[in-house]
């Protein structure tokens, strides 16, 4: 339940912070912290248009999207603290699930027969197939180092009296968060504020959305990359503090990490179209090495 | 009783050629039920109880047949039953356009076969001794040739089937040879004779006569070659039930083989695993290049097969290492995604049929824009898409759930070969479900959505119920398999819990799918919420209907839309090493000012097939030919070769060589 809270609490603010930062670094004084969610709010209010060639596909794919969101939450641990769903093997569920909403979301913007939509669609399809096997190698490799297989039991004992911990959380933290960035969709493989419709790759899957479809897309959106975000914090704060000091490095993490955000989308250029599978393979083979160095501290090699 | 009902059946099925044409169907559909509740009555029995072992009262050359039906036969007799039912349903809807153009004879022989086929695989499963095993094998084979080739008056279709035969016999060849090498040393040609060598010999080379044998049934790579080739040949029905269940005939032979093993349980767990490994990738991107709806289903039922043989390769590993939880994992895993495949398929199948029904094309080049006008049908094939691609709240989820926890289960195994046995199983199971998501995204997105990419002749109607039914009996299954996974795994631990005489506790397994159920009813419970929420905003708004963005661009019409060639062309260099991907196109001219019109289009080619098969045929058929030199025509030189041939055998029995 704490988790639960801990999520929202910080998707109050994470967007505004990505918002306020980019325009503190191109000297503008930048909206409020909340203007993404006022901007969401006004977008729930608003009617729709739908395209005249979509179906009913096109009507379910945004809530069903929002629906694994919110369900892949419930799963998130924060640290000793039970997630409200915990199983052995719950993250292989927690990314088949993201499956689900993403599997939605592709087929709803090749509902509306429009080419550039077909193109992100195909895109995401595509860059989400090669950053998988990063995302199950980590906890693999997490699993493999802690000997369990759930989130909570992982990272409950991950830094559990071993000095070697730190080494992988580090390593797991930046595979993390470069899953983070390519879910989704940031800097560098896709900028969120580009306007050309040909480079796009998840903006350019919801152009057809609108009104209050677009808004719970965004709602889930900005859940995703705090579900990512408080895996990695989960791997980096140490568990010998006491709670409220926990409490308080992971809400400033997450600022950290939108600042961060901020910053990169301010002086990073969007990588090549065709080098993004280089980069998310990359990835991966970082998250090959992880699973290497856990089999050596495992005395196994 | 049962088994007088059983022989009834198969022996009134001879009427279908003696009755008028419009009640044919009636009664085949009245004999499957006959057969189906004989069947299932001895499947309850079994699984409720203890091994049925029954007479059959018909004598080969090798003594009476008996069946013997212990747990996994009867698990596969359910699947068996509840597919061939929804496949004989559907046949009602999609024969009726071929009654007025077909000639009584044929449809008779067709419903005659399906009945057979059906009846046929019942008796796979159910025959221990070899020769009647061989021969109720022989039957399943030929009367599945007689189904593909339906439409035999398409030159091609009889091509594909014949192609089809040819394969089945190399693979009846190997079961052969494998009963008999077993039957040379243990003098009995039965399971049991090859379970007596395996006890005694090397377990290793037998095992592989077995597996190739049964492999060239399953299609395991580099078996696969006729799967692509005779589903989309094959009626839709018949397709259904060929890849839902006759396929799995191969699975069952495997995994009757495997459970007889008693040495290098090892070395042959991580052969079926790299077999299952490569099936499975190898499949999936085949898929992907495809046009035709059909065999794009044909190759995922190759892979679909590999991830069973991930499952069964994990299993025996487990076996191996005496680990009983990990062997439930594995096979359990593997005898589930079984059920699951059968469950999936056969809808995909259906509903590929339907379109093909309706639209009277399945090239999705020719698609697009399907879900406005057969509603129930998209929604079928959207459900099984999720649920071939794994996704939960359907069961295709939780086989491979079963094997996930296998795998990650296995990685912490102290020895190092396991663990990265496991983590190239792992990638590569990560990779076979991203790569699915892909495939079906394109398959779905770009057959039923969208706007039409080709004018047709008629209108776009959706199918008679009696088409739908079977689907929607099949999505029921799919769902209770996944709303309550905890039930049927429970039951298949059961059935290998008697197979292997051990006592298994699987409560942590079991403990985690009542939490998946629990999750799958909050995933529902939150998606209910969400759409009442959508459905109050949308009544309270404006809402309105206008052309799709075009992005300024306001001439924008269906050909704009993204093609299957697009969709696949993200992985034409991965996929370039195993399927030759080539464009065909002419490039414009330096000095063309006014060009004719151009067309484009894509050609790929089955690499392994080419590689392991074709080429060696090939290389035959060139030099066959040389041979012909013989053949002169010349009586006298035809007079000559029985002489040369006495004083060969002379000589070699002066030489003592005879």
């Amino acid at each position: 339940m704490l988790s639960l809270i801990l999520i929202l609490a910080s998707a109050i603010y994470f967007p505004g912070v990505i918002v306020k930062t980019k325009a503190m670094f191109s000297g503008r004084k930048g909206p409020g912290i909340l203007q993404p969610w006022h901007d969401i709010y006004r977008l729930l209010k608003k009617g729709s248009v739908y395209s005249t060639s979509s179906s009913f596909v096109f009507q379910i794919g945004a809530p069903i999207y929002l629906a694994t969101v919110i369900v892949a939450s419930l799963f998130i641990p924060f640290e000793e603290n039970n997630a409200i769903f915990s199983f052995a093997g719950d993250f292989v569920f927690f990314a088949y699930v993201l499956g689900l909403g993403r599997f939605m979301l592709i087929v709803s913007a090749l509902d509306v027969s429009s080419g550039f939509e077909g193109m992100g669609a195909n895109r995401e399809a595509f860059y989400s197939m090669l950053m998988e096997p990063a995302f199950f190698i980590l906890l693999g490799s997490l699993a493999l180092f802690t000997g369990y297989s759930s989130f909570h039991d992982i990272f409950a004992n991950l830094h559990y009296n071993s000095y070697f911990s730190f080494i992988i959380a580090v390593i797991a933290g930046y595979v993390l968060a470069n899953i983070t960035l390519v879910e989704t969709s940031r800097l560098p493989v896709d900028d969120p504020l580009t306007h050309l419709e040909l480079t796009m790759v998840h903006e350019v899957m919801v152009l057809d959305h609108s009104g209050f479809d677009l808004g719970i897309i965004k709602i889930a959106n900005n859940l995703k990359f705090i579900l990512f975000s408080m895996l990695s914090a989960n791997c980096l704060i140490p568990q010998s503090l006491n709670i409220w000091m926990r409490m308080g490095i992971l809400l400033s993490m997450q600022v950290l990490f939108a600042a961060g955000i901020g910053w990169l989308e301010s002086f990073r250029a969007r990588n090549k179209m065709a080098m993004n599978a280089q980069y998310i393979l990359s990835v991966n083979a970082v998250a090959l090495i992880l699973i290497f160095v856990v089999m050596i501290i495992k005395n196994k090699i | 009783m049962t088994v007088v009902l059983f022989k009834i059946a198969l022996l009134l099925s001879f009427g279908m050629f003696f009755i008028p044409k419009n009640i044919k169907y009636i009664f085949g559909l009245s004999l499957h039920l006959i057969l189906i509740a004989a069947s299932t009555r001895w499947a309850w029995h079994v699984l409720n109880h203890d091994t049925l072992t029954i007479a059959l009262g018909v004598t080969t050359w090798s003594g009476e047949i008996t069946l013997v039906i212990d747990q996994l036969s009867a698990y596969f007799m359910l699947i068996i039953n509840l597919i061939c039912f929804c496949g004989v349903l559907y046949a009602g809807g999609y024969l009726k356009p071929y009654l007025p153009k077909k000639r009584s004879v044929f449809i008779s022989l067709h419903l005659f076969s399906l009945l057979w086929l059906h009846g046929a695989m019942l008796l796979v499963i159910s025959i221990q001794d070899g020769i009647a095993f061989l021969l109720a094998w022989e039957l399943m084979s030929l009367f599945s040739f007689i189904l593909v080739i339906f439409e035999a008056q398409k030159e091609a279709t009889l091509k594909t089937g014949i192609n089809y035969l040819l394969q089945m016999h190399l693979g009846f060849a190997l079961i052969m040879l494998g009963f008999l090498i077993a039957a040379n040393q243990t003098g009995e040609l039965s399971f049991e004779g090859v379970r007596q060598f395996f006890s005694h010999s090397n377990n290793i080379p037998l095992f592989l006569v077995f597996f190739a044998g049964f492999g060239i049934k399953a299609g395991f790579i580099p078996f696969h070659s006729w799967l692509p080739r005779a589903h989309p040949a094959a009626p839709s029905h018949v397709s259904g039930i060929m890849s839902g269940v006759m396929i799995k005939m191969g699975i069952y032979g495997i995994f009757r083989i495997s459970l007889l093993l008693q040495y290098d349980l090892k070395a042959i767990g991580i052969i079926v695993l790299a077999a299952g490994i490569v099936s499975g990738l190898l499949g999936v991107i085949m898929a992907i290049m495809q046009h035709d709806l059909k065999k794009l289903l044909a190759y995922h039922s190759i892979e679909n097969i590999g991830i069973i043989g991930i499952g069964i390769g994990i299993g025996l590993l487990g076996k191996a290492n005496g680990s009983s939880y990990l062997m439930v994992l594995g096979l359990g895993g593997a005898l589930l995604h079984t059920l699951n495949h059968a469950l999936f398929k056969s809808l995909l199948f259906f509903t590929a049929g339907n379109v093909f029904y309706s639209v009277h094309k399945i090239n999705m080049d020719h698609l697009g824009g399907l879900a406005k006008n057969m509603r129930y049908t998209s929604i079928a094939f959207l459900i099984g898409a999720l649920a071939i691609s794994g996704i939960p709240p359907f069961n295709g989820f939780i086989s491979e759930f079963l094997i996930y926890n296998g795998i990650l289960n296995q990685m912490s195994d102290s020895v190092f070969s396991y663990s990265i046995l496991s983590v190239v199983s792992l990638l590569s199971l990560v990779l076979i479900g991203g790569l699915c998501i892909y495939c079906f995204t394109k398959a779905f997105g770009l057959s039923f959505l969208g706007s039409r990419r080709q004018e047709h002749s008629h209108p776009v109607k959706e199918v008679p119920v009696i088409m739908l039914v079977p689907a929607f009996i099949l999505i029921g299954c799919m769902l209770a398999i996944g709303l309550v996974p905890a039930f049927f795994v429970n039951q298949v631990a059961g059935v290998l819990q008697s197979l292997t005489h051990t006592t298994i506790t699987i409560e942590p397994l079991l403990n985690s799918l009542k939490s998946i159920s629990y999750v799958n009813i909050t995933l529902i419970a939150v998606l209910v919420v969400i759409a009442a929420l959508r459905a109050w905003q949308q009544s309270s708004v404006k809402v309105s209907e206008g052309p799709t963005w075009g992005c300024g661009y306001t001439a924008g019409d269906f050909r704009h839309q993204y093609t299957p060639t697009s969709y696949a062309d993200s992985l034409r260099e991965l996929a370039d090493p195993v399927i030759h991907y080539k464009r065909v196109y002419k490039s414009f001219e330096e000095n063309e000012i006014f060009p004719p019109p151009k067309t484009f289009h894509t050609e790929s080619k089955d690499l392994v097939e080419e590689k392991t098969i074709l080429s060696w045929v090939h290389l035959i058929v060139n030099h066959l030919p040389k041979a012909g030199i013989a053949q002169s025509g010349l009586i006298n030189h035809y007079l000559i070769y029985p002489l040369l041939f006495l004083v060969l055998i002379g000589f070699l029995i002066v030489l003592n060589i005879l």
